[in-house]
């Protein structure tokens, strides 16, 4: 991290909000828990849906915790390219797929999806290149990330997002307290280990 | 038209002045209406979005772009608005406004009954006589008719009922009031306040003062440090009108309240001297009602009041009701936000903080405290408010590169702590500043629209760079590294402490109220929200209006009940 990067961060931060109140809540209803996760029509094809799964792993893998196919990412990505998305984004999102396939097929001979591990690494690696020259944030959430930021930054963000405001990712890569019922302004990081989800 | 006479006093709008106005006014014996026009709302029950877990909030958070931009475009960009809380805002399509060229406002309003309580960020500051004497001694705008003193014994009766936490700090410019126990500065905080301290002998951080219990109290909870409070809190641990006051007024048995009832305007019996009627407009059916009773509150928000005030034309009042001055729709202040001074603060990596505290800390105000600084270009001052934390894996995310096990991991742990500080600066009153009735365009209930006129000039651009300024050498003082700031351009109505249109004066001749709310020219008609402001002060506003309008009441029912009203 350096100076330019730490000084964005505080302009996004800080520049529509002087609350630092950020949202928390308390346990789910189960039955409501994942109806706002998954689109509600199919939208990728069975191809790219495979291939979003793929990325979406690759971006965050199944560790000592869950990855993010097992907390449901995959839906959640398909959930906002097709309801969320504008078109110019929509493409931008399906042209980055296509593209990553071409590579593949390219540098590998082969599909996308039918590659190993360490081709898929490096086609996820060389997007990143790609996507290198964009200047702008790439924030989580927020809708900073500009209509036609490249397919890696898409991603990176729909993953991230999906990951951590999932129930797995928020309770078991993240804590989640939904109920404090005190304020401690000083304790050890290590007592918990992990940071809070909210 | 029909006609509906049998209330002793009609309040307008449900807010935290018209909760206030219910309460002492339904307590003192007296049969009340309170008119609100937004949407019914129960406590409790209809706070959806009060709890909610990440993982059921629509689309993880992300804004509905074209709904918002279509419908919520002002209400949007409120640090409150998303959809764990848009059930309690505006629609702005369906209320529009409209501003001169080039002059932006923000008008941020709720549409639900408890109106922006529900909604504010319930920090509590009293005023002090630096304040109440500020337009006397510098020439801007016109003297209070009343001092500190007169306010204090009311601040201390709405601050033990609201439910106020707090440090106590002996400052003349802030004065101390009814607190329970404060709430807890976190490590770095505590640092960067020893800092400060040590280095400025003129200046001092305390925890923020918040209308957020800390105890369980008045048949409220304490706080449960779930964090959002803008989703609503159905222990009732911050004072909205919904925890509040209009559950006491109803335990009187003496309230009545309409939702969905827009005031049009306020009808005036030139020979009895009086408000007559109360009409108002069904939002459902479009149906016309006029209310009648012996006084009127208006508290429907600064702007809200001033609006039904100007569209209150009689012959007697050709320019709007109790506007013989000319005062009525000028003066309209703000606070200047959004300049902010931020930096890191190292060497506290090994620390950390558990559960979401709904406030922040509190710098009060040290510019031109005793008389006018010689190093300060400007006028009266600002204080700041601002926090520290870790930033989280929204934060980080975007800033590491990669992918993998490695980046997953990485976001593990918090990242750097971050040390922020953003002004609250003073607006001058300026007749300049005004808010007027479009003369053609009409809302969806054909009443006209209302139209800004408003702007921030060279007293607060001066501050602005001062805030920025001195909150940069107070972080560098305490330590923290790379330090920077920005300053604020957000138009007024941003700080959503919109105030002064209908300003108290001890001369009717330039004002619209007198010194205890009540027109000068309508005897049984007060104004006790915000629009009653002659100066802006530098702190948040809320409690004063609260203690205003208690105060008022008190007055009217004594002048009522000696016949004089």
């Amino acid at each position: 991290m350096n100076r330019r990067e730490l000084i964005k961060i505080a302009a996004v931060l800080l520049g529509g909000s002087l609350s630092s109140t950020i949202s928390s809540a308390v346990i789910a209803n189960a039955d409501n828990a994942n109806s706002t996760r998954a689109p509600q029509n199919p939208f990728f094809d069975a191809d790219a849906r495979k291939s979003v799964a793929i990325l979406a792993e690759l971006i965050i893998p199944k560790t000592d915790t869950p990855g993010a196919i097992e907390a449901g990412v995959p839906d959640f990505i398909e959930l906002i390219v097709s309801e969320w998305y504008t078109d110019l984004e929509r493409q931008v999102f399906l042209t980055g797929l296509a593209d990553i396939e071409d590579y593949s097929k390219k540098a590998f001979g082969k599909s996308f999806r039918l590659c190993d591990r360490k081709e898929q690494t490096a086609a996820l690696t060389w997007s990143e290149k790609q996507s290198k020259s964009h200047r702008g944030s790439s924030r989580p959430g927020d809708n900073t990330l500009s209509e036609d930021a490249p397919f890696f930054l898409k991603m990176k963000e729909l993953t991230v997002l999906g990951y951590y405001t999932s129930e797995i990712g928020a309770t078991q890569e993240l804590i989640y307290n939904p109920m404090p019922m005190k304020y401690d302004g000083d304790i050890n990081f290590a007592d918990v280990g992990r940071q809070w989800s909210s | 038209m029909k006609e509906n006479i049998q209330f002793d006093a009609i309040v307008v709008g449900s807010g935290i002045s018209g909760g206030w106005a219910a309460k002492e006014l339904t307590e003192k014996g007296l049969k009340v209406l309170i008119l609100e026009r937004g949407r019914p709302l129960e406590h409790g029950k209809d706070y959806k979005g009060e709890h909610m877990t990440p993982w059921e909030i629509p689309y993880a958070g992300k804004p509905l772009r074209e709904l918002y931009k279509e419908e919520y475009s002002v209400q949007s960009t409120s640090y409150a608005f998303d959809e764990t809380t848009r059930h309690f805002f505006n629609n702005d399509k369906k209320n529009p406004y409209t501003t001169s060229e080039g002059k932006p406002f923000e008008w941020i309003r709720a549409d639900v009954v408890g109106g922006r309580s529900l909604l504010w960020a319930r920090q509590v500051y009293r005023w002090s006589d630096l304040d109440f004497e500020a337009n006397k001694k510098d020439g801007h705008g016109i003297d209070w008719p009343i001092r500190y003193k007169d306010i204090a014994p009311w601040y201390s009766y709405v601050e033990k009922f609201a439910g106020v936490s707090g440090e106590k700090l002996n400052l003349p410019q802030l004065p101390d009031g009814e607190f329970q126990k404060p709430m807890e500065m976190n490590i770095v905080e505590k640092a960067v306040k020893k800092g400060i301290e040590e280095h400025y002998s003129d200046r001092v951080m305390t925890i923020g003062r918040v209308a957020v219990q800390t105890e369980p109290k008045n048949g409220r909870g304490a706080c449960h440090y779930c964090g959002p409070c803008q989703r609503g809190c159905s222990v009732g641990a911050y004072f909205s009108s919904h925890s509040s006051t209009l559950p006491a007024a109803k335990k009187t048995g003496n309230l009545t309240l309409i939702a969905d009832s827009v005031v049009e305007r306020l009808e005036y019996d030139p020979i009895e001297k009086r408000v007559s009627g109360v009409q108002v407009i069904d939002t459902n059916t479009g149906k016309k009602t006029v209310y009648r009773s012996k006084l009127v509150f208006l508290c429907a928000s600064t702007i809200g009041s001033t609006q039904i005030l100007l569209n209150s034309t009689s012959q007697s009042f050709p320019n709007g009701l109790a506007n013989g001055s000319g005062a009525l729709g000028r003066n309209m202040m703000d606070h200047t936000l959004g300049t902010a001074a931020y930096g890191f603060m190292q060497g506290f990596d090994d620390k950390y903080y558990s559960g979401n505290r709904p406030n922040g800390v509190y710098i009060p105000r040290f510019r031109n405290v005793k008389g006018q600084d010689e190093d300060v270009d400007f006028l009266r001052g600002y204080g700041y408010q601002g926090g520290a934390r870790r930033l989280g894996w929204k934060d980080m995310a975007a800033q590491t590169g990669g992918f993998g096990a490695d980046f997953k991991n990485s976001l593990k742990k918090p990242g750097p702590w971050l040390i922020y500080l953003a002004g609250f600066g003073e607006h001058l009153p300026s007749a300049k500043n005004r808010m007027t009735l479009d003369d053609k365009l009409v809302d969806s209930f054909g009443i006209p629209q209302v139209k800004f006129d408003a702007a921030f000039h060279e007293n607060e651009f001066k501050m602005r760079k001062d805030i920025a300024k001195q909150g940069e050498n107070m972080l560098k003082a305490a330590g923290a590294g790379l330090v920077g700031s920005f300053i604020g351009s957000g138009p007024p109505g941003a700080g959503i402490h919109e105030m002064g249109t209908a300003r108290m004066g001890n001369d009717p001749a330039e004002s619209v109220l007198n010194k205890w709310n009540q027109a000068h020219e309508v005897p049984n008609l007060f104004v006790t929200d915000g629009a009653c402001m002659t100066s802006s002060s530098c702190v948040n506003p809320s409690i004063t209006y609260m203690a205003l309008t208690a105060r008022a009441v008190d007055y009217a029912v004594k002048q009522l009940q000696e016949g004089l009203i």
